[in-house]
Parts: structure tokens; C-alpha cells; sequence
């Protein structure tokens, strides 16, 4: 027990501490991120120096300045020979925690006319980092409402399906397909054209996601269903079915937690395929509206051969959501050691 | 027996309900094929008008539906606005050529992820394990379009695979050999992007119900009597860890037939993929329902063999 | 009846001899006539060319072609009688090798050249263009080109003056007559008679035919369609134009077309030397193959301007009537001038041209681009960005800004709107979020809503529910008739304001004038003259701000000879009879 138990701890503890880090987005983002800074579009990470050019040591790390004529990306990257020293908890650009306080202190920063990009800008000449943080945000949320969603009606339709059988297994089972068969991608077009103009970009796109969560509970429906049609038939569930249980306690107590393990991994597979649904939807024109971040609108820039050849710290998000995805799978794991080592 | 004729008639109506629902979903989103040549300044709203009432779009949703029922019957599938043929043919040809591509990667995607999974959950924890999980993350982050244009990329440096298509010029005159072996290495970089993009979640899955099996007292039962260790996964645990995937198989048909659309576009194999894309963004309302059918098909047949595949392999589960 | 069979053993007997002629590459002796000499500098013949397309062509019937893909196949199969040249933007002599007009302006007599042949071989005369003029003009074939053909609201009537002359009579004056012609493909009216008759033309010519029942005046004709691959050309033995040498043309031998349904494709299939030709690609992509332009075999040309003009307009249709209210009411602004030139002021079209177009494009303030030499009005003003003068502007026009920097209106709302863009179009998302980004420091609130293209129109042409939009419109010729539709108040894409009953305001009355003054004037001068004053107009009262307008860059494989793009379409394919291999 015990040792499952530290198993669990570290990728917990990792999620637990980039969630804050995310909650907090606009603390740890240097920039806004929708400031753009037109005379560096794709400027490359910025470099962090200790030695200056006379070969001096700084104990205080810093960059360089954008060069006098500061126009074009390459002559701004190299700069003048003017360094900025990078300060801790600085005041910038202000920004909301938890849609309530404004603040304006950053974790770091360096003063104007100089810039820090620490994973490069995009083609507006926006921070990436900044991006990549206040993206999380909403993909996080965006992912895990619609996996949750997908989830609870799969466990629902796919619980009674396997469980009573019959005509009412076959109904929702072809509803199922019914849901997986049809053009939904419409249905998308069609509630984006309905949306009033006015409605803000967060709110449309979580909207859109929550409908294709809503739409996607096919799959794990039949997932679910499968194991309860094997379940439902083993000595412990038939013998207290013999007992007189009801089907609610049945179900609840006996039928549902032999699901449980593809229920997990049903849920670790959906949130990312959801949160990367979304370059699908943004390719489409459906995603996160411009100047909003998220992470699909990230990847999605990695779509255009221009940018996959030419701009490598392009892939910086991409690379960032590679360890994320696994210490999610680590946990999911955990858990369904966990659950293993609960009798049942 | 009984079932199984009862399956197919129940699949007969659901493919009426898909068609019904595909046409009042078509309908929801505003504008129609025409719509578009409004903004031609050389074209006037009367010609759009006449197109539009050529091809029926002037009429009420279920006039234009029975419209399409009779063409379902002479076996046409609709009219497309673009082509201005029948859809049949349209979808025919290229259906073969997205068949063929499917068929082989899920094939090659299952045949991977089965001994993947499987070594994955035996050695579960182990750096191995470990590293197999970064691997299938990667893949995961990675969006399928940036993928396949990685891989087009390689075939263009190398020089080793062709970069698009399904047949070389000439290939009517080779023998049966020269044609599969033709066909094989066109066929090469779609299906490795396809089994790429696919086998992640499905590796996933069989690791995670084998590893819910491997924890079984029998399997403890069979390693205490000394069972080899190869013998125990695959002749023990891997049945019993079957019925999960078994349901995943006739899913993951569907999956594959949604990721090859983009494949086809990049990697320019003739399917039904950059028709499809094509006539969705176009609006061309009756390709895209004969699209969908033709995918529903594929997708109920699928179930319908999984649901088989599942009473075969698991005696506790009572069909009727 | 007798004479009729002659004609055709007569018929059958020069195909078998002059195919055996082709076959041996020399010059068919029938063509040698009246074929026309072209100017380029002679090449070699044979050898082929790849060209990849966007997506399949959907037919190869003329009459019934509305995309682009179809269309460039379709260019390279027929001719039509005269023709613009992409070059010079002027007509020149084609199917007709000279024309005179009647002293009022409303006759045109073509002579045909003689002893012309489809490229089946069978013989070419008036009954043809005849035939096809009573294609187009057809209600019930609803091609896209009887639009064209309708000259003052009444259809052109063809009449036959004999075998090889044919009369155009037109209800009025009509200065750009001569280029109606141009892209009018005379079909075949031994092939396509009977399905005509039959009621079956709009069936007839589908890509699924055998290539023996197509037939053209074209350079090439179709040697096969596989589906969802590629369409074959190859060489029109019976092809009417030669070189300065004497030698037949076109020198290819055949034409592929490759089906490439992705941008990114094509343009890496390109850099590999798969393909030939590469037109219609990003400013992004162009600096990607740029790099490799000294080791690779392909060179790559910048031709400035094209005829496309992005613009951002504000709904100012008369919405009192019906129509969302919330919008209604936003339009006090929308149809203050001095508002529009705030926005016009604060837009950093600078800006654009280097993050959108990576600086391959061209800042415009009026909707005659740069490459438009024939009609540019010189005098139009170039101010720079300046949000001093925006704030001015808003100033006089009574709004005023809170402690926070929101603007508000002279009634305390604050300035809030949409800007409706196309989702499938990134470029224009990428200007609208810029234009969102200049006018937040006005004080403005701005949101881009990328909408489904149907979708985004139907709210533009129908329901006019919107309050602003990015869009562009490229001009099929660079004659100001093809904008009529745009700038007449009555027009169905005057999209600010479309299908007025009479012009609202008093600069939209003197632009209708204008417009259907210079339609019916013949001299150049004086029309350039009254165009001058509409684009004046454009600039000046701003019913749309005009913003960019993107270059046309082609790219094409060193070994290509006579490759000489042009910013008109088909850019980089208009001399293709004289594109050869090295």
C-alpha cells in the first residue's frame, strides 16, 4: 500500500505544482499575450549572457538590446553591445488572477526597448512563453471538460446498455454509431454561425469543445459496455444478485469499478486527444480566436511547412507538452495501481 | 443466426437515421454550395439563382431528401453540385484506393500494438517501459498534418519512397509482380504516417488491460507452476485482456478512416480524402452524405464483427 | 446528302493523313494558311512539363466550370476568338485573326482564320462559334459566361456572315467588347451537338468520358484521367500557331497535372524538382525556397501586385427597416466619415505587408493595384500611419476617450465591434487580427470572428448581419468593366451596400455615373479619366479601406524555357503552347 502510495506522489506532485504555475499564468508570463512587438516576428529564443564582450562576469544574467535601427529580426537578435540586466519581480503589463484581482508584478523581466522571448515569438512578434502559459489555461480546462463529459454519458449509456441488454443495449449501441457516423463538423460550422458576434473567444471555444465532448461519449460507451457484459456474469455479481440486490447496488457496487480501469485509461487518452482536437478545430478556423492562446493554436503553427523548416523554436511547446503528457500517464498509472491493490 | 440477421436489420435502419440526421445537420450551417459565386462579381444573382434550382436546392429538406432516397435506388447516391456527375462512381473508385490504405495500416497498427503493449505491461515500471511511454507521448504531441509532413519530407530528401500517388507511370504494363511490388512502395509512407498517428492510444490500451489481467490470480497461479513467461502472456493473459480491444477494433476502423483524410491530402494518395475535404469545405452536400454512408458502413460492419469476435471470446457474455 | 458523305470520307482522309504528319513531326500541311506566328523565342520541341494542381478538376465542360483547377485544364485545351494577352493586359487576334467595328460601336464582324481543326481533326468554321455562342447564351445551361455576354440588358446576337466570318451585335456601345471574348472556349459542334439537343449537355464532358469524345482548339488535347491522380495532356497536332521559326507549336510533348490537395505539398514536391511550375503560393513558403534557389535547379520571380485587393469594410446597409438593432445602431459610427478615416489612418498597412506577406506584398489605398498599369490613377495619396491624426478625426466627430483609454461615442457607448473574417483564409485572419490589434490603440474594442466561408457570406450578401469584415476580391480582368457589379449601387457584390434601389448617398450616385459613363465610352483616355474619379471616390470616402494587396509569385524549374508569368491568370501557364523543356 504503502509504497503505492509514494509511487503516486511524484507525478502528482508535478501536476499539482504546473497547475499552479498555469493558475498563476500571468505572473509567470514576462509579456501579455497579445502584445505584439512588430520588429521581431519569429525572433529566435532570446540569448541569456554572464560574460559581456570585454569578458567581464556579471553575477546578474542579461541580454542585449534591440539594435538602434531594431528593424529586422536578424539585426535585433544580435543587437547593440547595450545589455539589460534580467530583473526578478518586476512590474509589467497587468493582469487578473482568478478573474478578480489585477496585478502587475512578473516573476522576471528586463527593461524596454529589450526584450526576453525565452522560447522565441511568434509570427506577430508575441512571447511564446507567455503563450504557452496562458494557453495552458484554457486547454486544460477545455480538455478535462470535454473528456469529463464524454466520460459520465459514456458510463451512463454504456453501464445500462451492457447491463440490462436486450432491446435497450441495442437502442443506445446504434445510437452510439449513429453519433460516431454523422458529420459533426457541420454541427461545429453551424453553432459557430449561430454564436452572436459578441460573445468572447474563450467562451465560443469552450462552447465547441463541450459539444464534441458531448458528441464523443460513443466510444467509451462501448468500452464500458463490453466489460459490463463480461462483469455482470461473474460468481461474486451473480451470487449477489442471487441475494436479492437491487440493479442500482449491483451496478454501483459491484459491475461499475470492474470498468475501472478502462475507464482511466479512457479518461488519460481523451484529455490530451482533446486538448489536441483542438489543431484540428483551429486548422478548420474553429479554435481559440485570434489573439487568444492555447495550446492547439500553438501546435497548429507547426502545421505550415514554412515555420516546420525555418523557425525550430516553433516545436519549443510541442517539446514542453512531451513530458507533461507522461508524468499525466505516470499518475493515470499510479491510480490504476491503486485501485488495484484495493480488494474490491 | 437469428442475431446476426437481426443486427443487419437494425444496422439497415440506422444507416436510414444517419442519412436522415446527416441531411438536417448538412442543413443547419448557413449557405450552400452556391453561395460563394455570389461574391464573383461577373456572375449576377440570377444565374445563382437558376443553378440553385437546377440542382433542386431551391426545394424543402425532405423533398430533396425523398429526391435522393429514388437516386440511393437507381444506385447514383445524389448528383454532385461540383462535378456535376453522380456521386456513386465519384466515391467508387477512390473508396477502393482509401480501403486499400486503411485496410493495410490497421492491419500493420494492431500487428504492432498488440506485442507492443504487451512487452510495455510485462515490463511495466522498467525504464524500458518508461521510455515506451515517452515515445507514445511524443507521438501524441506531435499533430498528425506536421507528421505526414515530416515523413513527405524524408521521401523527398532521400529520394528512396515516391512522393505521392498510388501508381507509376506505365503501371499497366507491368507484370503481377511489378504491380504489387509497385503498389507496395507507394502504399509505404502513407501507411507508416497512418500507423503512426493511430498507434499510440491503442498501445495504451492494450498495456493497460493487460496489465489488469497480468495482476490476476491465475497468471500468479500460472507463473507459480512454472508456465514460461512468453507462454503466460500470450496464452493466458492475453485472452482474457482481449475483450477491451476486441471493442477498440471495430472503433479503431473508424479512427483510421478519419485520420486518412489528412494523409491522403499530404501525401497525395488518391482516396476519398481530398475529395471528401474538398467537397466539405465546398458544401457539396451529397458527396459528403455519400462519405459519411460509405464510413457508417464501414464502421457498422466493423462493430458487428467485433460484437462476433466478442461472443466468440468471452463464453460469460449471452447475446440474447 | 450525297455531298455531305463525301465531305466526310473527304473528312476522314486528311485525319489519317495528317496524324500520319504529326506523327513524323513535320508541319500538317492543311494548318499552313492561316496559322498565327507567336512572338516568344523559338525552343525545342518535346519533352514534358509537371504541374501540380490544388485539387482534381471537376469537368472539363467549359460552360459549366466554376473552379480554378478546371479552369487551367480547361485553358489548355481550348482557344477563343480573341484574346487577352497576360502580358501587354491587351487583346490580341486569336480563333479570329481581325475584327472591324461598325462606326456606332455595336457591331463586331470577326474573320475566322480558314482550315483551322479541332484536335480530333475535324474542320473548324462559323457554325461552330455559332453553336457555342448559342451554348453559353442558353438560360437553361446556366453557364457563368452568359453574365458576360449581356450588354445592356440584353444578350449579344451572333449571325453568320459566311463559312469563316461571323457578326456580334450588342444593344449598346461597349468599350471593353472586344476583351468579352477572351476565355470564351469555342466547342466542337460535331462532338457536342447531339447531347445538346438531347437535353444531356450538362453531363457531357465529365472527366469520366473517354478522351476520344473530347476535342478543342487548344494547344493540348486529354490523354488520361486517372482519378484522384493526375490528368495527362499531350500535344494538339492540328494546333494553329507557330513559332517565329516556322516550326508548329506547342513544342511539349505532354502536360501532367498531379493532383496536390496541400499547399505544403506542392511546394515541397516543388523544391524536390517533382514538379515544374509552382504558381498560387504563400510569401512564407516563397522566402522557405528562396534559400535554395542557388543550388537547386528552379528560380523563383516576385511579379509585384497582382489584380487582388484586400479591404476592410463596415455593414452599411439601411438596417432601420429590419435587421439586428445592436447593430443598427453601431452604424451612426460606421457611416461617419470621419470614423471610417480613423480606422483608415490607424491601420498600419506597413505592418501587414512584413508580418502577413513577409514585405511580398503592396499597401494599397484604393482597389487599382500597382500591377494595373493600364488603369492606376498616379495621383492617388499614400498617407502614412498616423494615430494622431485617428485621434483628431474621432475627436471632431464628438467621441472622446474614459480614464482607462476605451473610446466612447458622443452618447457615452463604447466603441465596440466585430470584424468578420473567412476562416479557410489565413492571411485575412492574420490582417484582421493586426487591424484589431492598431484599432485597440485607438480605444476601440475589436473582435475577430473567423466564420465558415458560406457561412461568413450568407451574413454579407443575405442577412447582413455583421458590422465589419476583411475581404478581397481579384478582378478577372484588369478592365474596370469587370467591376461593374463591385461599384454600381444597384451591384450584387457593392458589398458595403449591396442592391440599392438608388444610391444613398451622393459620392455612391457620382460613382454610378462614372461607371456606366466609362462603359459606353470607346477612347481610353476619357474612360481612364472617369475610372481615375471612381478610385478617387474609393479613397477619399472610404466605402472600403483598402489595406494590401498580395504579390503574385511563381516559381519554375530552371530547365523551363520561355517561362514568362504574368500577373493575370493563369499566371506562370499563359504561353504555355511556348514553354519547352532544355
Amino acid at each position: 500500500m504503502l509504497t503505492q502510495r509514494r509511487k503516486l506522489a511524484w507525478p502528482v506532485v508535478a501536476l499539482a505544482a504546473f497547475c499552479c504555475v498555469v493558475l498563476f499564468a500571468g505572473f509567470f508570463a514576462p509579456y501579455d499575450f497579445a502584445t505584439q512587438d512588430r520588429d521581431t516576428p519569429f525572433a529566435p529564443p532570446t540569448a541569456i549572457h554572464f560574460v559581456d564582450a570585454g569578458g567581464t562576469f556579471h553575477i546578474r544574467p542579461f541580454v542585449y538590446g534591440p539594435g538602434d535601427s531594431g528593424q529586422s529580426a536578424e539585426s535585433s537578435a544580435q543587437g547593440s553591445d547595450q545589455p539589460y540586466p534580467l530583473r526578478w519581480f518586476v512590474l509589467g503589463a497587468p493582469y487578473k488572477i482568478a478573474c478578480v484581482f489585477t496585478s502587475r508584478a512578473h516573476l522576471f523581466g528586463v527593461a524596454r526597448p529589450a526584450r526576453i522571448f525565452l522560447m522565441g515569438s511568434d509570427g506577430y512578434g508575441r512571447d511564446q512563453l507567455s503563450r504557452f502559459l496562458y494557453g495552458s489555461q484554457i486547454s486544460l480546462l477545455a480538455g478535462l471538460i470535454a473528456a469529463i463529459l464524454s466520460v459520465a454519458i459514456g458510463i451512463l449509456a454504456g453501464g445500462i446498455a451492457g447491463y440490462y441488454g436486450g432491446w435497450i443495449d441495442e437502442l443506445l449501441m446504434r445510437g452510439g454509431e449513429l453519433f460516431l457516423a454523422l458529420p459533426w463538423l457541420y454541427l461545429l460550422f453551424a453553432v459557430r454561425a449561430a454564436l452572436p458576434l459578441h460573445i468572447s473567444q474563450w467562451q465560443v471555444f469552450l462552447l465547441l469543445i463541450s459539444v464534441m465532448g458531448l458528441i464523443g461519449w460513443a466510444r467509451p460507451a462501448r468500452l464500458i459496455r463490453g466489460v459490463v457484459l463480461s462483469a455482470k456474469e461473474r460468481n461474486f455479481v451473480l451470487a449477489a444478485r442471487g441475494f436479492g440486490a437491487s440493479d442500482a447496488y449491483l451496478l454501483r457496487r459491484h459491475v461499475l469499478p470492474q470498468t475501472y480501469a478502462v475507464l482511466l485509461t479512457q479518461i488519460t487518452l481523451l484529455i490530451p486527444q482533446y486538448v489536441l482536437a483542438e489543431v484540428t478545430l483551429t486548422f478548420l478556423g474553429l479554435g481559440v480566436g485570434e489573439p487568444m492562446p492555447s495550446w492547439g493554436a500553438l501546435l497548429s503553427s507547426l502545421q505550415q511547412y514554412s515555420v516546420l523548416s525555418s523557425y525550430w523554436w516553433m516545436f519549443l511547446p510541442a517539446l514542453l507538452l512531451i513530458p507533461l503528457f507522461v508524468v499525466f500517464y505516470a499518475a493515470a498509472d499510479a491510480l490504476q495501481e491503486l485501485h488495484k491493490s484495493v480488494p474490491l | 443466426m437469428r442475431y446476426l440477421a437481426r443486427r443487419i436489420v437494425h444496422s439497415t435502419l440506422l444507416l436510414f437515421a444517419v442519412s436522415i440526421f446527416s441531411f438536417a445537420i448538412l442543413q443547419l450551417a448557413p449557405g450552400d454550395f452556391f453561395t460563394p459565386i455570389r461574391l464573383n462579381p461577373q456572375i449576377s444573382a440570377h444565374t445563382v439563382a437558376a443553378l440553385r434550382s437546377q440542382y433542386g436546392l431551391d426545394k424543402p429538406l425532405p423533398i430533396r431528401y425523398e429526391h435522393w432516397l429514388r437516386s440511393v435506388w437507381r444506385g447514383d447516391f445524389g448528383t454532385s453540385f461540383a462535378y456535376g456527375t453522380p456521386v456513386a462512381p465519384l466515391l467508387a473508385v477512390r473508396a477502393r484506393n482509401t480501403l486499400l490504405l486503411t485496410g493495410t495500416s490497421l492491419l500493420l497498427a494492431w500487428l504492432l500494438a498488440i506485442p507492443f503493449g504487451i512487452w510495455s505491461a510485462a515490463r511495466r515500471g522498467k525504464w524500458s517501459d518508461r521510455a515506451g511511454g515517452i515515445l507514445t507521448s511524443s507521438l501524441l504531441t506531435v499533430p498528425d498534418l506536421v507528421l505526414f509532413l515530416a515523413l513527405l519530407l524524408v521521401a523527398v530528401r532521400t529520394g528512396w519512397f515516391p512522393t505521392g500517388g498510388m501508381m507509376s507511370a506505365g503501371f499497366e504494363d507491368l507484370g503481377v509482380a511489378g504491380k504489387v511490388k509497385n503498389l507496395a512502395i507507394h502504399l509505404f509512407l502513407p501507411a507508416l504516417g497512418l500507423v503512426l498517428a493511430t498507434l499510440p492510444p491503442l498501445v495504451r490500451h492494450v498495456r493497460s488491460a493487460m496489465i489488469e489481467v497480468l495482476e490476476a490470480p491465475f497468471v500468479r497461479a500460472a507463473r507459480a507452476h512454472g508456465i514460461p513467461e512468453r507462454r503466460v502472456l500470450l496464452c493466458y493473459a492475453l485472452p482474457v485482456a482481449a475483450n477491451p480491444l476486441i471493442t477498440l477494433f471495430g472503433y479503431s476502423i473508424a479512427a483510421m478512416l478519419s485520420a486518412s483524410l489528412l494523409v491522403e491530402m499530404v501525401l497525395s494518395w488518391p482516396g476519398v480524402g481530398p475529395l471528401l475535404v474538398d467537397a466539405i469545405l465546398a458544401k457539396d452536400v451529397y458527396v459528403v452524405v455519400g462519405a459519411v454512408m460509405l464510413s457508417s458502413v464501414f464502421l457498422v460492419a466493423g462493430n458487428l464483427v467485433a460484437d462476433a469476435l466478442l461472443f466468440a471470446t468471452d463464453p460469460r457474455i449471452r447475446m440474447d | 446528302m450525297r455531298r455531305i458523305r463525301l465531305a466526310k470520307a473527304c473528312v476522314v482522309l486528311i485525319v489519317a493523313i495528317s496524324c500520319a504528319y504529326a506523327g513524323a513531326r513535320a508541319l500538317p500541311s492543311h494548318a499552313s494558311d492561316d496559322r498565327m506566328i507567336a512572338d516568344g523565342t523559338p525552343g525545342h520541341a518535346g519533352g514534358r512539363l509537371v504541374i501540380a494542381l490544388r485539387s482534381e478538376p471537376k469537368t472539363l465542360n467549359p460552360a459549366l466550370a466554376l473552379d480554378e483547377p478546371s479552369r487551367d485544364v480547361i485553358r489548355c485545351l481550348t482557344a477563343d476568338l480573341i484574346h487577352i494577352n497576360r502580358e501587354s493586359l491587351k487583346t490580341e487576334p486569336a480563333l479570329a485573326k481581325s475584327w472591324s467595328v461598325s462606326r456606332d460601336g455595336r457591331q463586331y464582324t470577326l474573320q475566322l482564320r480558314r482550315g483551322l481543326r479541332f484536335s480530333d481533326g475535324e474542320p473548324f468554321n462559323a457554325d461552330d462559334v455559332i453553336f457555342s455562342f448559342q451554348i453559353y447564351l442558353d438560360e437553361k445551361v446556366d453557364s457563368s459566361q452568359r453574365d458576360l455576354l449581356i450588354v445592356g440588358g440584353k444578350p449579344i446576337t451572333v449571325v453568320k456572315v459566311n463559312d469563316f466570318a461571323v457578326r456580334f451585335e450588342l444593344a449598346q456601345p461597349y468599350a471593353a467588347a472586344e476583351r468579352l471574348f477572351d476565355s470564351i472556349a469555342i466547342l466542337p459542334r460535331h462532338l457536342l451537338e447531339s447531347g445538346y439537343r438531347d437535353g444531356t449537355f450538362s453531363r457531357a464532358w465529365s472527366l469520366s468520358m473517354p478522351p476520344s469524345q473530347f476535342a478543342g482548339l487548344g494547344p493540348f488535347r486529354l490523354k488520361e484521367y486517372i482519378a484522384g491522380q493526375r490528368v495527362v495532356l499531350e500535344r494538339n497536332p492540328y494546333y494553329w500557331k507557330a513559332d517565329r521559326a516556322g516550326n508548329q507549336l506547342p513544342y511539349l510533348n505532354e502536360i501532367v497535372f498531379l493532383f496536390v490537395p496541400s499547399e505544403d505539398a506542392q511546394v515541397i514536391r516543388f523544391q524536390s524538382g517533382d514538379t515544374d511550375v509552382l504558381s498560387r503560393f504563400s510569401a512564407d513558403n516563397f522566402a522557405v525556397l528562396q534559400k535554395q534557389q542557388a543550388t537547386k535547379g528552379y528560380h523563383l520571380d516576385d511579379l509585384g501586385a497582382g489584380l487582388e485587393y484586400n479591404f476592410l469594410f463596415f455593414n452599411m446597409n439601411d438596417l432601420a427597416a429590419q435587421g439586428p438593432p445592436e447593430i443598427a445602431k453601431k452604424q451612426v459610427w460606421f457611416q461617419d466619415l470621419r470614423f471610417r478615416q480613423a480606422v483608415s489612418a490607424a491601420i498600419d498597412r506597413a505592418g501587414i505587408v512584413r508580418l502577413v506577406y513577409n514585405g511580398r506584398a503592396t499597401p494599397l489605398w484604393d482597389q487599382v493595384t500597382p500591377g494595373n498599369k493600364l488603369w492606376l490613377d498616379e495621383k492617388i495619396a499614400h498617407p502614412a500611419r498616423s494615430l494622431e491624426q485617428a485621434r483628431q478625426l474621432l475627436e471632431s466627430a464628438g467621441f472622446s476617450w474614459k480614464s482607462d483609454g476605451a473610446l466612447v461615442d458622443p452618447h457615452g457607448n463604447s466603441v465596440e465591434f466585430s470584424i468578420l473574417t473567412s476562416s479557410s483564409n489565413a492571411q485575412r485572419t492574420k490582417i484582421a487580427t493586426i487591424v484589431q490589434d492598431d484599432l485597440s490603440q485607438l480605444g476601440m474594442t475589436v473582435q475577430v470572428v473567423p466564420l465558415e466561408f458560406h457561412a461568413l457570406v450568407d451574413r454579407l450578401t443575405n442577412t447582413y448581419n455583421y458590422e465589419a469584415a476583411v475581404m478581397g476580391l481579384v478582378s478577372g480582368d484588369a478592365d474596370p468593366t469587370s467591376e461593374m457589379n463591385v461599384w454600381l449601387s444597384s451591384g450584387e457584390t457593392h458589398l458595403w451596400h449591396p442592391r440599392q434601389e438608388k444610391p444613398a448617398t451622393a459620392w455612391e450616385s457620382e460613382m454610378d455615373r462614372l461607371m456606366q459613363q466609362q462603359l459606353v465610352t470607346l477612347d481610353y483616355a476619357k474612360r481612364k479619366n472617369l475610372y481615375d474619379r471612381v478610385q478617387e471616390i474609393v479613397a477619399e470616402d472610404l466605402p472600403i479601406i483598402c489595406l494590401v494587396s498580395p504579390n503574385i509569385l511563381v516559381g519554375a524549374a530552371n530547365r523551363v524555357g520561355n517561362f514568362r508569368p504574368a500577373i493575370l491568370v493563369p499566371y506562370a501557364l499563359w504561353n504555355i503552347e511556348q514553354l519547352y523543356v532544355q
